[in-house]
């Protein structure tokens, strides 16, 4: 061999590890502020909104899920579940990590007085309201009867309130969930006689960041723990804990994962090979794992911990490259890494393609979380077929004996297989196999929910189920989104729906609700109102009798009609507005919007007649509308198949001519099927991420047929290096299977199923006939 | 927030000076004690309210039932005739149909749980509330009540309330300028409720 020639080939090792400097040069940037890791689910869910307004509309309903920390402590003195509460909150603020933090509320009396003052004819409600109206002279006698109410009392003194009108309005107001406040203004929520403190915290900046989860965490770990020390109980809930707990079930589970099947693998190659040097055949993981982290960051700004779950099965996965590479060395002999390179090319950028049209499928489904794991499994693999490409041939070029044991297995499993297809047929076999995948495939469920998709994590849960029982806080991931022409039609429309929540709350299947409506009428209504104040004077006698001075009950009338209308963003301004804010979206394009929250929902299909009946009015329901959007995408995922099909056949008939690649496809598309039935026999679901999963097989496995029909070294030799591939990629997606997340363990079952059919099918690609060139003899005609 | 403060204040007030009547003085946990005593209370009541802006006071008069099991009949006949109740379910008034909760959307529901801690003598729990401080002797006690909280003192500056063999007095004074008198009279201890009074409390 010329030596000139050999330099020339030396270029793309010295380009590669240029690349790999830059690479890790970047790696080492984006991480430089801590891993970029996000646990926000909603990242990872396609935008299941309708339009714009809805996604406003959203953005604001799951602000406080994202943001909000509610604490609740107890302890069996009293005294001591205040100094403990005190502590926490102290400990809270301190951190720096809450814009806000309350245990206690100082409600400003005098601006809710100034508020009742200034807006009472707004904030009366709508009974009271026609009452006044219509019956003057019962209002003025129900108003004497509550002043000698002993239980009856008045936010303002007599002479600021002689109707009455301003303690009517204020009596109205409903007040969402059981919390109420001690008389110097401590948070108590009372559930089964235990008394409860309650700390309130807002997160500064969004809970779904890198960093602030865990810290989170951390805090309340820390105060659990000095809470229960001292004897109390402490409960908490609130979207970033979950968020914690994601990233670190997550990120526990990728370096088990990781840690596993790549000390596996290696202890596997150690043992085989027989020389230290084969661990260098990890390489290309590495430079795999280093190049999806990359582009995922770079692309999406951050990387999700799902991608990093589902990633850290690349590792088996680009470890295919070097396997195959390398085993060609059982029959390849003597070892020459450069030619046995050539030899082997074909075949490997064959099986990278069908990989990438695999893996690019992934990209095209509407879910972000699945075209993030794409571009990481793309970036990854064209990092690690490189690195086996440019540098492997390099740092293998010296001896290389492998043990030679497995090839005899190999050749034994092959002679088996010769001897059971000549006994039985393959007419018999297949029929087996189609009775065996027909019995599956007719038991096979689906089942999609959201909730696989969040890391299992019942002791949060429970918590927070405790938290709503005690509370009465019972958020309900569905409001009602009502568009109108003004915001008087508005508030109508508001109305009308908040009169059938109501009789929906009566009859227990919905626990409350928050309507812009029950704060402030219409200001046609309130003009009307104002009209009628006059007869309201007419009708005062009584009070006049009992000393008012006539003088003083006009002159409150006439403060009364002095009253501007109130607007809503007017009353929202106010204190008394406070727990209407989030709901008022204001003027849109076309019109107003606002939206009605709900409590603790338990008749979901009620709500849809009611959002039916009222013009303008849209139930939103963001995880049923994902769920049907999850239904939905299994044709889509059906349609992606063939397509990744269709195209891993285009690339195939180069090779191999139609025949030939339809047999190479049969053999993924076979397993998959098997897979499914298998799923079928276990019992286990088929998710939408299960079926991604098979998009995957398809890919995977063919890269099985392909290696096995090229018999670069003979079929024996092919087979030892598909078990290699197929053992180190299992380890990955089996270990899937553990993930505490459903949606990935799922995934992970589905997709090392499917290798595994794929792997038995494999020597099915072999055409009996056509005797490849270099099959049987090393470097065949070479 | 204010008025269910204001609401409960006053009905645990009554509550609790009518059931510590018979109670030994002097000392909390004893007052405590005594007020498990008589399963029923009755007497009549005179309510004064002085309104700032009303040269004259509001006066009504009705009778009460205490019952330590079940709750609080109010019977307000003049100048009004109108019935309330406290009963572990809420504040309720006597309308056409019957009792109807005063505020059905959980106002009352919230106050449940101070009530009934007022009903079995639980003073701690007023004291979670107010300083509590006694004096006078038996036969003539006197039982002054001291918002603890910012958010109390907003509403009332002090409560009082005298007895003797039973309670006879409880005046609110309202931070704004306003006050209320309870007189009660002829207060007599029983064993049980009457059948009607079973009825209205149990119903």
């Amino acid at each position: 061999m010329p030596t000139e020639r050999l330099q020339t080939r030396r270029w793309p090792a010295a380009l590669f590890c240029l690349a790999l400097l830059g690479l890790l040069a970047l790696n080492a940037w984006q991480w430089r502020d801590g891993p970029p890791l996000s646990a926000n689910l909603l990242q990872l869910l396609p935008d299941a909104s309708h339009d714009a307004l809805e996604g406003l509309a959203t953005e604001r309903m799951q602000e406080p899920l994202k943001r909000d920390l509610m604490l609740l402590i107890r302890h069996d003195d009293e005294r001591e579940t205040w100094r403990l509460t005190e502590s926490l909150a102290a400990e809270l603020r301190g951190s720096g990590l809450f814009a806000q933090v309350r245990e206690r509320v100082q409600p400003d009396l005098p601006a809710v007085a100034r508020q009742l003052r200034e807006q009472s004819l707004g904030l009366l409600g709508d009974t009271e309201r026609q009452q006044l109206i219509e019956q003057p002279v019962r209002f003025v006698q129900q108003r004497i009867e509550r002043l000698y109410d002993p239980f009856a009392a008045s936010p303002l003194p007599l002479e600021q309130d002689w109707f009455g009108i301003a303690g009517l309005a204020l009596q109205r107001m409903p007040q969402p969930g059981s919390l109420r406040t001690g008389g110097d203004g401590r948070l108590i929520a009372e559930h089964a006689g235990q008394r409860w403190a309650v700390v309130h915290a807002r997160t500064q900046g969004d809970a779904f960041d890198e960093r602030l989860p865990q810290q989170v965490a951390a805090l309340v770990e820390a105060a659990r723990s000095a809470v229960e020390t001292a004897g109390g109980e402490l409960l908490a809930a609130g979207g970033v804990l979950h968020a914690a707990h994601g990233q670190r079930s997550a990120r526990a589970e990728a370096s088990l994962i990781g840690s596993l099947s790549l000390g596996a693998t290696l202890l596997l190659l150690l043992w085989l090979f027989r020389t230290p040097r084969i661990l260098l055949a990890a390489l290309p993981v590495l430079v795999g794992a280093l190049s999806g982290a990359a582009a995922c960051v770079a692309l999406f700004g951050q990387m999700h911990v799902l991608t990093l779950v589902l990633g850290a099965s690349l590792i088996g996965v680009s470890l295919d490259f070097p396997l195959h590479y390398l085993s060609k060395s059982w029959t390849l002999q003597p070892w020459h890494g450069r030619r046995a390179l050539g030899l082997i090319l074909p075949g490997l950028a064959l099986a990278l393609l069908t990989n990438l049209i695999g893996y690019l499928a992934l990209a095209f489904t509407p879910f972000p979380a699945l075209t993030q794991v794409a571009v990481f499994s793309t970036a990854g693999l064209l990092g690690a077929f490189l690195c086996t490409t440019c540098l492997l041939p390099l740092l293998f070029n010296g001896r290389l004996q492998p043990w030679p044991r497995p090839l005899g297995w190999a050749q034994r499993w092959l002679q088996m297989r010769q001897a059971l297809l000549a006994r039985v047929g393959s007419p018999w076999l297949l029929a087996v196999f189609g009775l065996f995948c027909v019995g599956g495939v007719l038991q096979l469920s689906f089942e999609d929910d959201l909730r696989q998709w969040v890391s299992r994590a019942p002791a949060l849960q429970q918590q927070a189920e405790r938290i709503g029982t005690i509370t009465g806080f019972q958020p309900t991931s569905q409001y009602l989104l009502v568009r109108a022409a003004d915001a008087d039609a508005l508030l109508e429309r508001q109305a009308k729906l908040s009169r059938r929540l109501s009789a929906l709350q009566a009859e227990q299947r919905l626990g409350g609700h928050l309507a812009l409506s029950q704060l402030v009428a219409p200001t046609a209504e309130q003009d009307r109102l104002r009209a009628a104040l006059p007869q309201l004077l007419e009708a005062s006698q009584p009070l006049a009798a009992l000393g008012a001075a006539t003088s003083n009950l006009q002159a409150e009338i006439e403060r009364l009609q002095a009253q501007p209308p109130v607007t809503i963003e007017a009353a929202l301004a106010g204190p008394l507005g406070e727990p209407w804010r989030a709901l008022w979206l204001g003027a849109q394009n076309d019109g107003v919007a606002g939206l009605i929250s709900l409590q603790g929902l338990r008749d979901g299909a009620a709500l849809e007649h009611i959002a039916d009946d009222v013009p303008g009015t849209t139930l939103v329901d963001q995880p049923a509308r994902l769920n049907q959007l999850f239904a939905a995408t299994k044709l889509q995922a059906g349609e992606l198949k063939l397509l990744a099909s269709l195209l891993i056949f285009a690339l195939l008939c180069f090779p191999f001519g139609p025949s030939g690649a339809l047999r190479c496809l049969a053999v993924p598309l076979l397993a998959a099927l098997a897979s499914l039935a298998s799923l079928g026999w276990l019992g286990q679901p088929l998710t939408l991420f299960g079926l991604f999963g098979l998009l995957l097989v398809t890919a995977i496995g063919v890269d099985y047929a392909i290696l096995m029909r090229e018999q670069v070294g003979g079929a024996a030799v092919s087979l030892v290096g598909t078990l290699l591939a197929a053992t180190t990629t299992w380890l990955s997606f089996g270990l899937l299977a553990v993930s505490s997340t459903p949606a990935v363990s799922n995934f992970g079952l589905t997709v090392s199923l499917g290798l595994a059919f794929s792997f038995f099918l494999a020597p099915w690609a072999i055409h009996q006939q056509d005797t490849p060139p270099q099959a049987g003899r090393p470097y065949g005609a070479a | 927030m204010t008025p269910p403060v204001k609401k409960w204040l006053a009905a645990a007030v009554l509550l609790m000076v009518t059931t510590i009547a018979m109670a030994q003085p002097f000392d909390l946990p004893q007052l405590a004690e005594q007020l498990s005593g008589p399963a029923v209370v009755r007497g009549d009541f005179i309510q004064e309210k002085y309104l700032r802006a009303l040269p004259q006071p509001l006066t009504s008069h009705g009778q009460f039932t205490l019952s330590r099991d079940h709750g609080l009949l109010w019977l307000l006949q003049q100048p009004i005739r109108q019935d309330y109740r406290i009963t572990p379910q809420g504040i309720a008034r006597r309308g056409e149909q019957g009792w109807q909760a005063v505020d059905p959307q959980g106002g009352s529901a919230r106050q449940n749980q101070l009530f009934l801690a007022v009903l079995s003598g639980d003073t701690q729990a007023l004291q979670r509330d107010f300083q509590l401080e006694l004096s006078g002797a038996a036969t003539a006690w006197r039982l002054q009540l001291t918002p603890r909280g910012a958010l109390l003192k907003q509403i009332f500056a002090d409560i009082e309330i005298q007895g003797g063999e039973t309670v006879t007095r409880i005046e609110l004074h309202e931070t704004q300028g306003d006050r209320t008198l309870i007189r009660l009279l002829d207060s007599q201890t029983d064993l049980a409720l009457t059948a009607s009074e079973q009825r209205d409390l149990a119903d």
